[in-house]
């Protein structure tokens, strides 16, 4: 095996093998469906069970609206007898202020459209927008019923417009497929997240790792017995392999897992999406469910098999290499320039900056796809890894991805170049303070 | 004796700093060179071009005569000052890795460490990270990484330091061997004593200019300061210092018709007043220059 085989050999395994790669491969998955799943239910199941009594004074001449507010959630309306306005605070005393809120309903409702709400503290959006809910029918009723217009019920549903978009987008043989670019793009996203997460996480790996090495004085040995840009290569892609391992890993338990709750939860899906995975059971279960698809489901379908997966998943591919050397390049030359792990923190300020500004620059595309903003973070490739594949959905020109990757890779060789003298230097330098023309001199030599 | 290591008129500097000003040395075929100096005289820097961990700025270093490349890294076996391990890994991973990484087969990498381990009776600890090992016991490992691929220039930078005396003779014997093996061994010490008991030759560096060089008994015969030792026929003993121009002969006489005498010989200096002497004269020089 070459040298930068076993180097790469060693970063991998000695990595896979630590106890805390094992851990967060299994604890990640975990805690995002923990996260995702259980706690949105948990949360939903818990209510506060101490009932909140809100007190409801009619003054509508039928007291017709009382009736009409149902409880909801931990609130429990009970109508009382009809009181002036300016008396709502002493109903309050009078109560003991056992209630949480007085609803009072004016006389003249019909024609003002206003009710008050008086409480001692603050009342949640939701629960004016619930009373809202109940009166609104009621009222609208009665204004249309005081025109005195025969169906004019029926004509204002007809006025009532909704409008519903049909994007069809054509493919090559002119066939119809509803499209969504909302959908792929939150598609693009999450792939860039993806790539952010990845670049961020195993460039840091990287960068104490070549910390660990210089403060361990092994590079003295290892560069004695190969060349420092092979220990730098070796680093940068055993660790990427690292990467695609705990990925790889995570696929299959999403998979599996996505297989196994289809099949508990007899979800409605397409055979053809499911066929992949091969789970006799699952298939059973819809088989045996019987629902036919609803149109809804049909369109998401649809949808989700329109997306151009050849060209979001290759452009996934090479942003993610590209952005990935890029920016473990970086950080493997800062590691090497530091004596201590601490000092890399100095580091992590403007990486993070320049991720995290990606990043807005993404979602802001996703608004407006082809502006300036988003167009020039697709071709600067500190920022491009992440626009780009949000913006991708949106039909870029073939000339942009192309001149966009292009100028990726080129940076990310150059940086490599770059840094690949700064460690050389970095690595066996000690007990200097780190100074950013120092490294200007390093890259010079 | 052919010179398997040789440096030739090697320069180096550091900004304004000069690291290595015009040094040449041989290292021969199965023999233990000693290369010293206080520190920061250069040693280090020197050992780095050697290693070619950096490059001299000017001059050479030659192979069996012929200037090194990339390549022949594969031919030294370096032990730093700073001694460093991978600490998370298992004792024979770590011994294998760096010998597979000197180009060693996966199975003589195993075979060789498993002998060496048993030779230094860390047999036991094959599993054991190195961060469970005591100190003495990982310098044995960092030890066997540098010899285990039988290179024929071995570098050691202060190979004593941080054993205890029976651990440190242990690896002088080891040291010993290798050169009766044949390697060339080049040796960086301050530890003086060892330097008379193995060394065949040493340079002498002092801010970064070779002050010194030789085999060690013709720098000791050179350094001679007419001290002799006079041993009488009742034990006792006591310094003679041979006044200038009289002879040896004429002294033994002198001192045989005063005492009993029963031994008369010469003390040469060692080598620690040696370089005390070198080195504080170069620094005497320095100053008034």
């Amino acid at each position: 095996m070459s040298r930068l085989g076993l180097i790469i050999q060693r970063e991998y395994l000695q990595t896979v093998g630590k106890k805390s790669f094992i851990l967060t491969t299994l604890l990640v998955p975990i805690l995002s469906i923990l996260l995702c799943v259980v706690a949105p239910i948990m949360l939903s199941s818990v209510r506060s069970n101490d009932e909140k009594v809100v007190a409801v004074i009619d003054q509508s001449p039928g007291q017709s609206y009382a009736p009409l507010i149902k409880d909801v959630d931990e609130f429990h309306f009970v109508a009382i007898a009809p009181q002036d306005a300016e008396d709502a605070h002493a109903v309050y005393i009078a109560g003991g202020k056992d209630y949480y809120a007085l609803v009072v309903i004016p006389a003249n409702i019909d024609s003002t459209l206003e009710f008050s709400i008086y409480s001692e503290s603050s009342v949640p959006r939701s629960f004016s927008r619930e009373i809202e809910h109940f009166l609104r029918p009621a009222l609208r009723k009665a204004r249309i019923e005081s025109y005195g217009i025969d169906n004019l019920e029926e004509i204002v549903k007809d006025c009532d417009v909704n409008l519903h978009v049909n994007s069809v987008k054509w493919d090559e043989q002119g066939e119809e497929s509803i499209s969504s670019s909302e959908l792929s793009s939150i598609l693009g996203l999450i792939l860039a997240l993806a790539i952010y997460m990845f670049v961020l996480s195993y460039g840091a790996m990287i960068m104490s790792g070549v910390v660990e090495e210089k403060t361990n004085r092994i590079v003295e040995v290892i560069v004695s017995s190969c060349k420092p840009l092979e220990l730098m290569l070796g680093k940068i892609i055993g660790v990427a392999l690292v990467g695609f391992t705990q990925f790889a890993i995570w696929g299959i338990l999403l998979s599996v897992g996505g297989t196994i709750a289809a099949g508990i939860f007899g979800l409605n899906m397409s055979p053809e999406m499911m066929s992949p995975m091969g789970s006799t059971e699952a298939i059973e279960a819809m088989g045996t469910s019987g629902i036919a698809l609803d149109s809804d489901m049909k369109e998401i379908i649809q949808m989700i098999f329109s997306i151009d997966y050849p060209l979001i998943l290759s452009c996934f591919v090479l942003y993610f290499i590209g952005g990935y050397l890029l920016y473990a390049s970086l950080f493997a030359a800062f590691g090497s320039a530091v004596d201590q792990q601490q000092d890399t923190s100095q580091f992590m300020g403007p990486i993070m900056f320049f991720m995290i500004f990606a990043l807005y620059a993404g979602m802001f595309s996703m608004e407006n796809p082809d502006g300036p903003l988003a167009w020039w973070c697709s071709m600067i490739p500190f920022t491009s890894p992440i626009t780009m594949m949000v913006r991708l959905p949106y039909d870029v020109p073939a000339w942009e991805i192309v001149l966009s990757l292009g100028i990726l890779i080129v940076t990310a060789f150059v940086v490599l170049w770059l840094a690949a003298r700064i460690y050389r230097t970095g690595i066996l330098m000690y007990g200097k303070k780190f100074e950013w023309k120092e490294l200007i001199k390093w890259i010079r030599q | 004796m052919s010179s398997f290591i040789e440096v030739a008129d090697v320069s180096k500097r550091y900004g304004n700093h000069v690291a290595l000003s015009h040094v040449n040395l041989k290292v021969p075929d199965g023999s233990i060179y000693g290369l010293l100096g206080p520190n920061g005289s250069g040693k280090t820097s020197l050992i780095r071009i050697i290693n070619r961990i950096t490059h001299a700025d000017s001059g050479n270093v030659l192979m069996h005569g012929r200037p090194m490349t990339d390549d022949d890294i594969r031919h030294i076996g370096y032990l730093p000052e700073e001694r460093g391990l991978y600490k998370k890994m298992k004792v024979q991973d770590e011994i294998v890795y760096l010998a597979r990484l000197r180009g060693l087969s996966r199975h003589d990498a195993i075979v060789r460490m498993k002998e060496w381990l048993e030779r230094f009776d860390l047999g036991n600890w094959r599993d054991k990270k190195v961060e469970q090992l005591s100190k003495g016991m990982a310098q044995k490992v960092q030890f066997i990484a540098t010899v285990i691929h039988r290179p024929p220039l071995l570098i050691f930078d202060e190979p004593f330091s941080g054993f205890d005396p029976v651990n440190a003779e242990q690896l002088k014997r080891e040291i010993i061997r290798l050169k009766d093996e044949g390697a060339a061994i080049l040796f960086s010490t301050h530890n003086m004593s060892s330097v008379e008991e193995i060394c065949q030759e040493i340079t002498l560096i002092n801010h970064s200019e070779v002050v010194l060089q030789g085999r060690v008994d013709e720098i000791r015969h050179k350094y001679r300061t007419h001290q002799f030792r006079v041993l009488l026929e009742d034990g006792q003993e006591f310094d003679y210092q041979l006044p200038k121009g009289m002879s040896i002969h004429d002294a033994i006489a002198q001192l045989n018709a005063q005492y009993p005498l029963a031994g008369f010989h010469e003390v040469l200096p060692t080598m620690q007043q040696i370089f005390m002497q070198a080195v504080g004269a170069a620094d005497k020089l320095k100053v008034n220059s």
